[in-house]
C-alpha cells in the first residue's frame, strides 16, 4: 500500500470545492493559484430521459430559418423534427436544480452527476488523477460514503481525499489555531480548529426548519436590499450587482448610535432631510448610456467619469437634485436621448472635492448596473432591466480576460472572482469556450448563430421570462451601464439581526469549545472566508460588533492581588508552526524532504487522532484523582482579545483574489500534501496514507473506508 | 442514486454489529441531546434538549434557532429527571437529529422542502398520526422509513420507567422502520467509556447527580442512587449567592447585551442594552441565563479540595487568598474570593448550601442528598464482597463533575469514609469525554463486533412487540 502513495505529479491532481452556487475546481495544485475554474453548481433536469442531467440548460426550438416565433421555450413537441433544434444556453438558469442547499446535499443524484460534469470537463483523457474534494461540514456520513462509492465506481481515479471545509481554510491560512467563520450563500459556518483540530462547530442556516427557511448568509442581505429597494424599480439581479458593488457597504459599527452606524449626513442638503431620517428619495434611474466595451471596463467608480456621473454626484450634492432630475428627465423624455449638459460642468469643479468623499459619507452614489441591450433602439429606459439578447464577444469573455487587467482599476464592482452567481456564467463560459464547446450563447432567446456578426435584423423575442417587453431589435448589442442613484439604503441593507446571529454564532461556537484552553487563540485569530465575506465592511463590522459586545476587559479588581490578572491567558500557542518563521523560504514551494513541513506534520499527527481511527487513541485520560488534563489549568473568561488572523501575504496571485477564497488554497495544499509529498518516514507515510481514500484501501474496505480515510475532522 | 455492486473483491460485511452498519447513538439528556454515529469519538450533533416554540405553533431545535423573537418560548422535552416527558416532541427532536442531521437528505420532487417538514405542520399532532393519517399516501411513501438501514442504540437513565422505554422502541421501531434496537443505561455506557465493566460510577450532569454501581456491565438495581445537586441545582446556588451578596449581582444575560464599556471593579455596568420591540419569555432568559451560570461555572466556581470541609477556618483562610474576576455580560465586574468555594460546598456539606429562596422544598439540600451520602448509600446497596472492588474503580462523568477540583475533595471524601480501602478514581482528562461519557460508551457497545447478537431486532418486535424492550435490555 505504501506504493500507492507519492507517486502523483502535482499538475496530475482534480481539485473540487463545491459550494450551494459556485464549484471551484482546477487541475492540478502546482502552482497554488487561484481556482481556473468556477462552475455554477447544477445541474438541468433532462427533459426526455429520465434521471440524467445535463449540465446547462437545454431546450428545444424552431430552428432560424423557420422565422417566426422562435419563443416555445419547453419544447412544445408540434412541428416537424428537422424544423427543431437543441439550444443549450448556459446563462439560463430555468430549470436549475442546485443539489448544495445550505452546506447539505439536497439532491444527492444531482450532485453526483455534476461531479461527474466536472470531472469529465476538466480531465479530459484517462488520466492517474487523484481527487480533493471539499466536503461542508453539513454533509452526513452516508453522503460521504455514497460519494466515495460513486467516484470510485465512475471514474478511474486512484484516490480520493475528502476535505473539510473548514480544515481546508486552516491549511490555506496555516494558523495551527483559528476560528474559521464561512459565509457562504445560504448558511454560515463557524469552525473552530485547535491545533489542526476542529474542536467546534456552530452554523447558522443550515438546517432550516419547517416552513421557513431561515437562511443565513450573503443571500439575507441581498434579499434585504431587494425589499429596501423593491418598490423603487430594483429587482433581484439588481440587487444582487448592487449588493457587490462598491458603493454598498456595511459602515462600521458605532456602539452609542441609535442605529449602531453612522448614516452619513446630508450636509448641504436644503431639503433639508436629517440623514437620521433616512432614505426618503427614491434611487433614480439616471439614465441609460450605451457604452461601448472598453467604457464599461474602464469605468472607474470613483473617479469622475465624463458620463455623467460626477455631474449627478455633483449635482445631488449641490443640493438641487429633485429640480434637477425633473428638468433632466423631461429632456430625456423629449429627446430620448442621454443629456449631458454644458453648463453642468460649471459645477463641476465645485463638486470635485465633494466627489472624493468616500462613498460612506456621502448620502447618495452611483451604481452602475450592468446590462445587456440592443444597439440602437436606446428606447425608454425600461423599468425592469431585460436580459436581452446580446453579442457576447463584448461581454462575457471580454469580461474574462479584462478581470486580471481591469481588476484593480475596476475595484470589486466586476468582482474579478465572481463572488456569486452573477458573474459565475460569465467565468464558465472560459472554459466553455476553451473547449470549443459552443461558444457562450446570448443570455435568453437569441438564435445561437446570431453569436457572431450576422446582421439579418431578426425580431428575437426575449421569451419573457419575467413579463419584460419585448423589444425590436437589432442585432449588434452592447453592454449598456445604467447610473442608479441609491440613497442610504445601500448601507441599511446591513441587518442586524443578521449579523447579530452570526455574531452570536461566533460567539457561541468559540466559548462552546470544551476545554478552555483552547479558546484565547481561537478568539485571537479569526478568518472570514466565503463570498459572502465579500460585503464591503462586514467582516469589519462583526469583528467590532464582537468586540464590543464580548470582550471581556482587564479589570482593575486584579490589581489589589497578587494574582495573575485573568485576562492573561496562557500562552499555549505552538511556537514552532507560526508562520513567520516557518514561511521564509520562496513562496509557493513547501519544504519537502530535507525539513520536515510543520504543516504536514500537524496535518498527519491530526489525522491519527480523527473520528474513526480506533477509539481512546487520543491522548492518555489522566486517570488518576486529581490530576487532571496534563498541564492544562486554564480558568480564566474569555475573550480578553479578539483579533482577526493575519493573512499570508507571500502568494501574490492570492492576495489580489482575496482569501475568501482561501479553502481553495487549502485544498491545494491538503492535495499536495496528501499525494506528492515523497521520502517520508514510517509513521508520517502512515499518517499520510490517512489522509485520503485509495483505491486499494477502497477495494479492501468499501465506501466506509472513507470514514478513517479522509480529512473531515 | 445508481447503487451498483461493489467490485468482486469486496467481502459481503452487512452484519449488524461493527463498522459494517452505520448504527446511530442517541443519547438524550436534560440539558442536551447528543446524536451521532456507533465507532466515532464524539457525537456529531450535540443540540440543546430544550427547544424553541413559536407563537404559531412550530417546535424548533437548534442552538442557533434559539434567538430572541416574539412571541417565543422556550421549553424542555425532558423532565428534571431526566426522563421523556413529552413524547411527542421527543419524537420530533430526535427524528431532527437522527434524519435531519445525521441522514443525508431524501430526493424529493419539490427540492425547496425537506422531507421532514410534514411532521411540522401542526405543533401538536403526533408523529404516528402524521404518518398514518393526514400525509397518507405520498409523503408515508416517501417518508417511509427514514432509518431502515441504520440500527439505534439509545441511551436512557438508570430509573427510567418501564412504560417510557416502550415508547421509545415503538417509535424508533414504528415510525423510524429501524432494523434493530438496543437500550442501555447511562451509567454502564459511561463506565465503558472508561473502559471498565465493573464500577461504581458517579454521575454529576445537568439536572441530576447519580451514583450506580455497575457489575459485569449490569446495573445493581438496587445500588442506584440520585439526587438533584447538579448542574442546574449549582446554578440555582450561584443565583441566590447574587441574591444576597453585596451589592446584589445582577443577571443580564449576553443576548441583551448591546455593547458595553469597560467599567472598575465594582462599579455599576455602563451597557448599552439591546431593545428588541416585543417582550422576552421567561424562559427565553432564564434559557439564556444558564449560559451566563455555566461561563460563572467553569471559570470562578471551585470546589474546595480540602483538607476538612469548608467552612470554619478554611473559609477564612479562603478569603486571604486571591480571587477570580469574573466579567458580567453587562461589563460589571467584581472579585470572587471565598464565595467561589462557598457555592459549591454544598454538594458534599448539606449545611452549607445557600437556602434557595421561593424555591420551596426543591432547593434545599437533605443530608442524604449530598455527593459523599449518595456513594455512601449506593455502596451499601450492594454486596460487601463487591465495594472494595467499586470503590477502586470510581468513574466520574458529567458535566458538573467538571468543576475545578471536584475530584481532589471526592477523592478526600471518599477516602475519609473508607479509611484502608484503595480508592481509585478514574476521570477522563478531556473535557469532552466527560461531558459525553455515557454517549462515548454508546459508540464503543454498538460498534462492538459481538453486539449484534443483542440487537432486538425489528423482527422480534414484530413477534412480541414493545415488551420485548424489558425483557431484553435489563
Amino acid at each position: 500500500m505504501s506504493t500507492q502513495t507519492g507517486k502523483w505529479r502535482e499538475d496530475q491532481i482534480l481539485v473540487i470545492c463545491p459550494g450551494s452556487q459556485t464549484t471551484m475546481a482546477q487541475l492540478g495544485c502546482a502552482e497554488l493559484t487561484p481556482p481556473a475554474f468556477r462552475i455554477p453548481t447544477r445541474m438541468f433536469k433532462d427533459d426526455e430521459e429520465e434521471d440524467s442531467w445535463r449540465p446547462v440548460h437545454t431546450y428545444k426550438r424552431r430552428k432560424a430559418n423557420a422565422v417566426g416565433k422562435a419563443a416555445s421555450n419547453g419544447g412544445g413537441a408540434k412541428g416537424d423534427d428537422d424544423e427543431w433544434e437543441y439550444v443549450e444556453d448556459p446563462d439560463s438558469d430555468e430549470g436549475a436544480v442546485y443539489p448544495i442547499q445550505a452546506g447539505r446535499i439536497a439532491n444527492m443524484e444531482c450532485f453526483l452527476a455534476f461531479l461527474e460534469h466536472v470531472h469529465a470537463k476538466l480531465t479530459t483523457t484517462y488520466h492517474n488523477t487523484p481527487i480533493v474534494l471539499m466536503a461542508s461540514p453539513q454533509w452526513t456520513r452516508p453522503d460521504c460514503e455514497d460519494i466515495a462509492r460513486y467516484i470510485f465506481e465512475k471514474t478511474k481515479t486512484p484516490s480520493l481525499c475528502l476535505l473539510h471545509s473548514g480544515v481546508a481554510t486552516q491549511y490555506g491560512l496555516r494558523w495551527p489555531n483559528m476560528t474559521v467563520v464561512d459565509i457562504g450563500y445560504e448558511k454560515v459556518d463557524v469552525t473552530c480548529i485547535y491545533d489542526s483540530r476542529v474542536v467546534s462547530h456552530k452554523d447558522v442556516g443550515a438546517y432550516p426548519s419547517a416552513e421557513e427557511r431561515e437562511i443565513s448568509g450573503g443571500e439575507v442581505f441581498t434579499r434585504k436590499l431587494l425589499s429596501l429597494l423593491e418598490g423603487k424599480g430594483f429587482n433581484r439581479e439588481m440587487a444582487e450587482q448592487l449588493k457587490k458593488s462598491a458603493v454598498c457597504e456595511v459602515l462600521p459599527y458605532v456602539p452609542d448610535s441609535p442605529k449602531l452606524m453612522e448614516l452619513p449626513a446630508e450636509n448641504v442638503g436644503p431639503a433639508g432631510v436629517p440623514a437620521a431620517a433616512a432614505p426618503v428619495e427614491p434611487p433614480k434611474i439616471i439614465e441609460t448610456a450605451p457604452l461601448t466595451d472598453d467604457d464599461g471596463l474602464n469605468g472607474d467608480k470613483d473617479v469622475v467619469d465624463e458620463d455623467g456621473v460626477l455631474n449627478i454626484a455633483n449635482i445631488i450634492t449641490s443640493g438641487n437634485t429633485r429640480e434637477f432630475l425633473a428638468k433632466k428627465e423631461k429632456e430625456k423624455a423629449e429627446k430620448a436621448k442621454p443629456g449631458r449638459k454644458a453648463k453642468e460642468k460649471a459645477e463641476v469643479d465645485a463638486a470635485a472635492a465633494r466627489a472624493r468623499l468616500p462613498n460612506s459619507k456621502r448620502t447618495w452614489n452611483m451604481f452602475h448596473y450592468e446590462d445587456f441591450v440592443t444597439e440602437d433602439v436606446p428606447v425608454a429606459p425600461p423599468a425592469a432591466p431585460a436580459p436581452v439578447p446580446t453579442k457576447d464577444v463584448e461581454m462575457g469573455d471580454g469580461a474574462a480576460p479584462a478581470d486580471t487587467a481591469a481588476a484593480t482599476a475596476d475595484g470589486a464592482a466586476t468582482a474579478p472572482t465572481g463572488e456569486a452567481k452573477s458573474s459565475e456564467p460569465r467565468a464558465d463560459q472560459i472554459p466553455a469556450a476553451a473547449e470549443g464547446d459552443a461558444a457562450p450563447k446570448p443570455e435568453t432567446a437569441a438564435p445561437p448563430e446570431s453569436t457572431t456578426a450576422q446582421a439579418a435584423p431578426t425580431e428575437s423575442a426575449p421569451p419573457a421570462s419575467e413579463g419584460q417587453q419585448q423589444q425590436l431589435t437589432e442585432k449588434q448589442t452592447k453592454r449598456v451601464r445604467r447610473d442608479i442613484e441609491v440613497g442610504l439604503e445601500r448601507f441599511l441593507f446591513a441587518d442586524r439581526a443578521e449579523i447579530d446571529r452570526i455574531a452570536t454564532a461566533i460567539y457561541q461556537a468559540v466559548q462552546g469549545i470544551q476545554d478552555m484552553y483552547m479558546r484565547p487563540p481561537c478568539w485571537e485569530n479569526i478568518v472570514f472566508v466565503g463570498n459572502g465575506a465579500r460585503i464591503r465592511g462586514l467582516k469589519d463590522n462583526i469583528m467590532q460588533t464582537l468586540q464590543a459586545r464580548h470582550l471581556v476587559s482587564p479589570s482593575s479588581a486584579t490589581m489589589f492581588t497578587s494574582e495573575l490578572p485573568s485576562n492573561m491567558g496562557t500562552p499555549s500557542g505552538t511556537g514552532s508552526q507560526t508562520p513567520t518563521g516557518s514561511f521564509t523560504g520562496a513562496p509557493h514551494q513547501l519544504p519537502t524532504t530535507s525539513s520536515v513541513n510543520p504543516l504536514l506534520q500537524a496535518a498527519t499527527t491530526a489525522s491519527l487522532g480523527v473520528p474513526g481511527g480506533p477509539l481512546g487513541v487520543q491522548q492518555q485520560a489522566g486517570s488518576n484523582a486529581g490530576d487532571m488534563a496534563p498541564s492544562h489549568h486554564f480558568h480564566s473568561q474569555t475573550p480578553t482579545n479578539i483579533k482577526l488572523a493575519a493573512m499570508p501575504n507571500y502568494l501574490s496571485e492570492w492576495s489580489k483574489n482575496g482569501f475568501e477564497e482561501a479553502m481553495f488554497l487549502g485544498a491545494q495544499i491538503a492535495a499536495r500534501l496528501a499525494f506528492c509529498i515523497h521520502n517520508l518516514d514510517q509513521s508520517t507515510a502512515d499518517a499520510q496514507r490517512l489522509m485520503s481514500l485509495s483505491r486499494v484501501d477502497y477495494n479492501e474496505l468499501g465506501p466506509k473506508g472513507i470514514r478513517s480515510h479522509s480529512m473531515l475532522a | 442514486m445508481a447503487q451498483q455492486p461493489l467490485s468482486s473483491a469486496q467481502q459481503p460485511t452487512d452484519i449488524y454489529g461493527g463498522d459494517e452498519v452505520s448504527a446511530l447513538v442517541l443519547d438524550p439528556g436534560y440539558c442536551h441531546t447528543r446524536a451521532g454515529y456507533a465507532g466515532e469519538e464524539m457525537p456529531k450533533q450535540v443540540i440543546p434538549s430544550f427547544y424553541g416554540h413559536t407563537a404559531d405553533g412550530r417546535d424548533i431545535f437548534g442552538d442557533e434557532v434559539i434567538i430572541p423573537r416574539a412571541s417565543f418560548e422556550v421549553r424542555n422535552y425532558m423532565n428534571r429527571d431526566s426522563v421523556v416527558e413529552d413524547w411527542d416532541v421527543a419524537t420530533k427532536i430526535w427524528e431532527h437529529l437522527l434524519v435531519k442531521r445525521l441522514q443525508p437528505e431524501r430526493p424529493t420532487p419539490a427540492s425547496k422542502n425537506g422531507l421532514n417538514n410534514v411532521n411540522d405542520n401542526d405543533g401538536d399532532v403526533a408523529m404516528e398520526d402524521v404518518l398514518k393519517d393526514e400525509n397518507g399516501g405520498i409523503d408515508a411513501s416517501l417518508l417511509e422509513k427514514p432509518l431502515a438501514e441504520s440500527p439505534l442504540l439509545m441511551t436512557e437513565a438508570p430509573w427510567n420507567t418501564a412504560k417510557a422505554r416502550e415508547k421509545a422502541i415503538e417509535i424508533s421501531m414504528e415510525n423510524w422502520g429501524c432494523p434493530a434496537f438496543w437500550l442501555s443505561r447511562t451509567p454502564v455506557l459511561a463506565a465503558f467509556a472508561a473502559g471498565k465493566a465493573t464500577a461504581l460510577v458517579v454521575d454529576i450532569g445537568g439536572a441530576n447527580a447519580s451514583v450506580t454501581a455497575i457489575h459485569d456491565g449490569m446495573v445493581l438495581k438496587r445500588s442506584i442512587q440520585r439526587s438533584p445537586i447538579a448542574g442546574l441545582w449549582l446554578s440555582n446556588q450561584i443565583r441566590a449567592m447574587w441574591e444576597t451578596c453585596e451589592p446584589k449581582v445582577e443577571i443580564v444575560p449576553t443576548f441583551m447585551v448591546e455593547n458595553k464599556k469597560p467599567v472598575e471593579a465594582g462599579a455599576p455596568a455602563d451597557v448599552r442594552l439591546r431593545n428588541f420591540g416585543f417582550p422576552i419569555a421567561d424562559s427565553f432568559r432564564a434559557f439564556e441565563e444558564e449560559r451566563l451560570l455555566t461561563e460563572f461555572k467553569e471559570s470562578v466556581v471551585e470546589v474546595w479540595r480540602g483538607p476538612g470541609r469548608y467552612q470554619g477556618p478554611n473559609e477564612d483562610f479562603a478569603r486571604s487568598q486571591p480571587g477570580r474576576v469574573f466579567e458580567m455580560p453587562d461589563g460589571s465586574n467584581q472579585m470572587w474570593r471565598e464565595q467561589r468555594y462557598k457555592v459549591a460546598e454544598g454538594m458534599w456539606d448539606e449545611t452549607a448550601a445557600y437556602p434557595i429562596t421561593g424555591g420551596g422544598d426543591e432547593g434545599r439540600v437533605s443530608k442524604g442528598q449530598t455527593i459523599p451520602a449518595l456513594i455512601k448509600a449506593s455502596l451499601e446497596g450492594v454486596d460487601v464482597d463487591l465495594r472494595p472492588n467499586l470503590l477502586s474503580n470510581i468513574v466520574v462523568t458529567g458535566s458538573t463533575s467538571l468543576l475545578n477540583g471536584f475530584n481532589d475533595r471526592l477523592n478526600m471524601e471518599l477516602t475519609a469514609m473508607y479509611p484502608g480501602l484503595k480508592i481509585k478514581i478514574h476521570a477522563a482528562g478531556l473535557t469532552s469525554e466527560r461531558r459525553f461519557g455515557s454517549w462515548i460508551g454508546g459508540s464503543i457497545l454498538a460498534s462492538l463486533g459481538t453486539f449484534h447478537q443483542m440487537w432486538i431486532s425489528k423482527k422480534e418486535y414484530d413477534e412480541n412487540g414493545p415488551g420485548i424492550v424489558e425483557k431484553r435490555c435489563k
